[in-house]
């Protein structure tokens, strides 16, 4: 077969298209950059509260740095980052366990995985559901005003 | 997978302890450098902040330790990685503790 008559090469459009994959997919990719962006985070944290050690007009620099738009949409980002890790990575605490698996199956055509059932994916819909209400909260404690 | 599901469960009740805490009252001036001082020098606050640190510091670089050692598998690499990772931790630990020490007045200025 020419290569010029295979249909099959998508390239990297391909590679990016979430169709082909499962919602379990989503949820693994989102557990990941959360928590790599939560270390971020956390590591700019723990320097951004250093600040304290250096006085009053120190903290007030850092603070006209980070009480700013942009600095109340990353947080309200980690806010949403945060909710949905740890929610997520309870449901995986149990998948890890066993519960919420089902019993094996005979892998009969389609293939459906028995593992992949509404169990899991009602846990990946509550983990973002609940990271959207946090972020709604945190948005009306950060945007909208004492 | 252990430490990491039960660093994961702890750090979960202390962060939401310390995110309360910008709560009790008006958020802008839960910030303030007086109110925040004032968090430092009570105690128990003081061991959760810590507790957190630690717990938070030994979560996030095992996730990254687990996710760099399955992008790939060869001596130096798993070497490598865990080195850095445990390094990253303990300076991290490092200097967050010395601003808890400092900040709560406990450590020598």
């Amino acid at each position: 077969m020419e290569v010029a008559d295979r249909n099959n090469r998508e390239g990297i459009i391909g590679w990016l298209n979430p169709g082909r994959y499962g919602w379990e997919r989503v949820s693994y990719w989102l557990q990941r950059l959360t928590g790599v962006g939560l270390l971020a985070y956390f590591v700019g944290h723990i320097y951004e509260t250093s600040s304290l050690t250096q006085g009053p007009d120190a903290w007030a620099a850092m603070l006209e740095l980070t009480q700013t738009p942009m600095g109340h949409l990353i947080l309200l980002l980690v806010i949403g980052m945060s909710t949905y890790h740890s929610a997520n990575g309870i449901r995986l605490i149990f998948t890890h366990g066993g519960k919420g698996l089902g019993k094996p199956g005979r892998p009969d055509y389609p293939y459906d995985a028995v593992s992949l059932n509404y169990r899991q994916k009602s846990g990946i819909w509550i983990a973002l559901i609940l990271a959207a209400a946090a972020m709604l909260y945190g948005a009306s404690v950060l945007l909208g005003g004492e | 997978m252990k430490i990491h599901y039960i660093t994961g469960i702890a750090a979960l009740f202390v962060v939401a302890v310390h995110i309360l805490m910008r709560l009790i009252m008006p958020y802008s001036l839960s910030l303030e450098y007086e109110n925040v001082i004032a968090n430092y020098h009570n105690i128990p606050y003081v061991v959760l902040l810590e507790s957190i640190l630690v717990l938070i510091a030994i979560h996030g670089f095992n996730g990254l330790r687990v996710i760099l050692l399955e992008l790939r598998q060869s001596k130096a690499w798993e070497d490598g990685v865990i080195i850095l990772t445990i390094a990253a931790m303990m300076a991290v630990i490092a200097y967050g503790t010395r601003t808890i020490i400092v900040a709560s007045g406990l450590g020598f200025e």
